[in-house]
């Protein structure tokens, strides 16, 4: 399907015909406009893009981030066939060739990652090799925030997603330009300026109101906002004021936000069955957001479970197989929908594994591993080096080949065209991932 | 001015300390006055706690070999509970300690260490880190288990350090924990064999195996010898940068945001005047007057468990104790299975747009009318009217504010509340038929002040 025919460019936006149908729901002249919704008011409506704009440049692109939690094991993801130092170190948990999903350059895919090896064979899957920082910390929560702030500075406290939101201006009259799926958000999201909702899926994601009494709830919902502006007022004032005005702002920002979803996602419909795991769900719930004309150009899945310690080979494979489906499923639906190529899925981890197993069939807190870049319009295949298993630093772990501030900032400059120095406060040189 | 009332302060430490607190609740602890009240606190083996026994115990049986059941079990000690402090320092430590089912499997090996974690929660530092050390989920969990002489795991070595006891990057390096796995090796965790009967083996302990520890010499934290298990925590609960972790979390918990290095030092100092007790480094910050400073006053964000066992028992909502399982875990909190090691995210990581509706749709369901004969929904009538509240718009208004924030609520919030229930034309019988009163509690639940402790 061309995406030129799809969904949204038949309907252009017209999101303030929608925003004031929400405030209209809440009662007629109780509401003024909170100062981020103002914006709007004054701002001339236009699609998102429009069917007479052809150039690959206009289209939007949109950004998803996959995070693999607890340290995924990239020598078994990535498996380096030809390598007899990387059998030699793990004699129980090393994978069997002959079973691997061959990709090139000696390198195969993980048995599990079936759906990934789909994805490279219709040329939609990189591998970022050895990828990591210098000084690598073994801590999984110091090293996730390394990644997400794209920082060493441990007092950092936006995340470079965030700083990407506010550089770009993208799309800023949207309460969903960004979207975090899960109850908990990412730090690489979190921004000076802008607000990210997080939810767990469309349906669920409502300010309920007790319809018993008649007449009751629509005053209910009026108070409610009253007193959330309220406490927005007084936390100027109040020794307590600073959480007082971050929670009175998320209420607010979370009404309004289910108003507009809710006016927007409508008219999702997939032909493509997704795996029943919650990961494939939040996928499913980005591909929804995606393709209504919310605008939506960032969304972050988590999955976790990778810290395996013990028993690795059945664990991980698991993991991955999980991983793999979700993202196939996925990339089935963009592309039905027509839009495979202009959606970028990053597939990171805080870090990989010890090259050695221990004594557990299992691998310890490790350094660089790979990155995948999925997508239509990404350069399929191998991109940078893989670190050789036979040099390792002191604690017996791959020295890395590719800052992943390089990932990131060759992502911000192919498909966000913005100088990557404005988000990464450095220059870190690129690598041609799109094609 | 901030908590200038005795009644102010004895609900601020019960919403710290405790979760929150019943009409009839907060009547007992005013006649105690503060000193008494963290008196009692302080001492839970003195208060008489049947009935919170009686209803977990009820669900033990069933918790170990079903997961709703564990929780359910747990969930109705939080609600039930007289002993508020020795609760909220379990749910503090299993957050310190956290271990996660997912992982582990069994119910029962959570239940044990759940129980480990309640029997130490006001004891000595060194005991319950000894505990944690050889508690059979924990030797799941991070791996201990598998911790043998001829290739160590560094699983809870590093965590042991990082997160338990010194925090991350501070007094230890990376051979210390290369060295402290070495250590704890040996370990192995026992259970009873399953029966047709049972879904998960049954923990009963566990057992030393000479053969798999490594019983050379070990250097650790500067001390050389041939170190077990039980000298890795000799060793790390003697340092003073161990109290200081420790006391450092317990005052960001329970009082200010930001403990001042003499603040640490003094929660230190009793921890090493009492042989690592808690129960003293508790002592001192409840009793402190930073405790009942501004700084300490409503900065706090509840956490999911805290904001639904506040309602819960401010309501007397007993019946509800299996629903709220499902409710803490919308929220954003599912006991017995922490995100990571490192427990849950604390402060603003609670409210996004997602847990905030969570929040609210919780606060719409308890305060939905029920059926009089249960105790799952508030009836705001009556609890108007038990507590003499109901005759003036003012007064409905004022007690709902003090059972569920404290009071201290700016005019406009308040005009704002008594204008919904009816305002100057204000009738009980007329406001309980609208669902007015039932709004009342709705709104006070999701307003902003709360979501803060």
């Amino acid at each position: 399907m061309d995406y030129a025919n799809e969904t949204f460019l038949d309907r252009p936006v017209d999101r303030r015909s929608f925003i004031k149908r929400g405030i209209a729901f809440v009662g007629a002249g109780a509401f003024t406009p909170p100062a981020f919704l103002r914006a709007v008011f004054d701002e001339e409506t236009r699609p998102l893009t429009s069917a007479s704009v052809t150039s690959a440049a206009a289209k939007r692109h949109v950004l998803v981030v996959l995070q693999m939690a607890g340290g995924n094991d990239g020598l078994n993801t990535v498996i380096p066939v030809g390598d007899r130092a990387y059998f030699d170190a793990r004699p129980t948990i090393a994978l069997n060739p002959e079973a691997s999903l061959p990709l090139e350059q000696g390198f195969a895919l993980n048995p599990a990652m079936t759906g990934m090896k789909a994805l490279y064979d219709r040329g939609q899957l990189g591998v970022v090799l050895g990828v990591g920082y210098p000084n690598p910390n073994r801590s999984h929560f110091r090293s996730m925030d390394i990644w997400h702030s794209a920082s060493m500075d441990e007092s950092a406290d936006t995340g470079w997603i965030g700083r990407l939101l506010d550089a770009t201006k993208y799309e800023q009259a949207s309460m969903w330009r960004a979207a975090n799926i899960g109850s908990q958000e990412a730090f690489s999201l979190r921004s000076k300026s802008s607000f990210v909702p997080s939810l767990g899926s469309v349906p669920d994601y409502v300010l309920q109101t007790d319809n018993s009494f008649r007449g009751e709830g629509p005053r209910r919902q009026q108070s409610f906002l009253q007193l959330q502006r309220q406490a927005e007022a007084l936390a100027v004032q109040a020794e307590y004021g600073g959480q007082l005005a971050f929670v009175s702002k998320t209420g607010l920002d979370a009404y309004q936000s289910t108003v507009d979803l809710h006016t927007a996602v409508t008219e999702y419909k997939t032909t493509i069955t997704y795996p029943t795991t919650p990961l494939a769900s939040a996928l499913k719930t980005s591909a929804q957001l995606i393709t209504s004309n919310l605008a939506t150009g960032v969304c972050y899945v988590t999955t976790g479970g990778f810290d395996t310690h013990s028993n690795q080979q059945g664990t991980q494979n698991g993991l991955l197989g999980g991983v793999s489906n979700a993202l196939l499923a996925f990339y089935d639906d963009l592309q039905a929908q027509g839009i495979a190529d202009q959606v970028t899925t990053l597939v990171w981890s805080e870090f990989g594994r010890r090259v050695k197993e221990n004594g557990s069939r299992g691998t310890d807190h490790g350094t660089a591993s790979p990155m995948f870049i999925v997508g239509g319009g990404v350069r399929s295949g191998m991109h940078g080096e893989q670190p050789s298993v036979a040099n390792l630093d002191g604690s017996g772990d791959l020295k890395y080949t590719t800052d992943f501030r390089s990932v990131y900032a060759s992502v911000i400059a192919q498909r966000f065209k913005i100088d990557p120095k404005d988000v990464l406060g450095g220059s870190y040189p690129t690598l041609p991932l799109y094609a | 001015m901030a908590l200038a009332t005795e009644r102010q302060r004895i609900q601020h430490l019960l919403r710290r300390a405790g979760f929150g607190y019943s009409p009839e609740e907060l009547g007992e602890y005013l006649a105690l006055g503060l000193t008494g009240t963290i008196d009692r606190l302080l001492n839970p083996e003195r208060v008489d706690d049947a009935v919170a026994e009686v209803a977990a115990d009820s669900f033990r049986e069933k918790a170990l070999q079903d997961r709703q059941a564990l929780l359910t079990t747990w969930h109705a000690r939080l609600v039930l509970t007289k002993r508020p402090l020795l609760e909220k320092l379990t749910y503090f430590w299993h957050d310190h300690w956290a271990t996660g089912i997912r992982k582990v499997n069994a119910p029962s090996y959570m239940l044990v260490q759940n129980e480990a974690i309640r029997a130490g929660a006001l004891g000595k530092f060194r005991d319950l880190a000894m505990a944690m050390t050889r508690d059979p989920a924990m030797m799941i969990w991070l791996d201990n288990r598998d911790n043998v002489a001829k290739a160590p795991n560094e699983n809870y070595a590093r965590e042991f350090l990082e997160l338990f006891t010194l925090g991350e990057g501070h007094l230890y390096t990376e051979k210390d924990v290369k060295e402290a796995a070495r250590a704890l090796t040996g370990w192995r965790v026992t259970a009873a064999k399953p029966t047709p009967e049972s879904n998960f083996p049954v923990a009963t302990g566990v057992v030393f195996m000479p053969r798999q520890f490594d019983a050379g010499m070990k250097t650790f934290l500067g001390e050389t010898g041939k170190f077990g298990d039980e000298d890795v925590v000799r060793i790390v609960t003697s340092r003073r940068e161990c109290a200081d972790y420790i006391g450092e979390k317990l005052w960001r918990f329970f009082a200010v945001p930001d403990p001042t290095p003499a603040m640490i030092k003094r929660t230190s100092d009793a921890y090493f005047a009492n042989d690592t007790s808690i129960r003293e480094m508790m002592r001192v910050i409840l009793t402190s007057d930073e405790m009942y400073s501004a700084a300490a006053y409503r900065w706090r964000i509840k956490s999911p468990v805290e904001h639904v066992v506040h309602a819960t028992r401010a309501f007397g909502l007993t019946d509800r104790v299996p629903r709220i399982v499902r409710d803490t875990q919308t929220e954003g909190q599912a006991l017995f299975d922490p995100p990571s090691v490192a427990g849950w995210n604390w402060g603003e990581a609670w409210v996004n747009s997602n847990t905030f509706l969570a929040r609210a749709n919780f606060a719409n369901e308890v305060t939905r009318r029920g059926k009089p004969d249960q105790k799952l929904n508030l009836d705001a009538a009556a609890l108007l009217q038990a507590n003499n509240a109901g005759r003036t718009a003012e007064a409905a208004v004022d007690f709902a504010l003090d059972l569920l924030v404290g009071g201290d609520v700016d005019a406009g919030t308040r005009a704002t509340l008594i204008e919904h229930i009816g305002g100057t034309h204000y009738s009980f019988a007329e406001a309980s038929r609208s669902g007015a009163l039932q709004g009342l509690f709705y709104l006070v639940l999701t307003m902003p002040l709360a979501q803060l402790a």
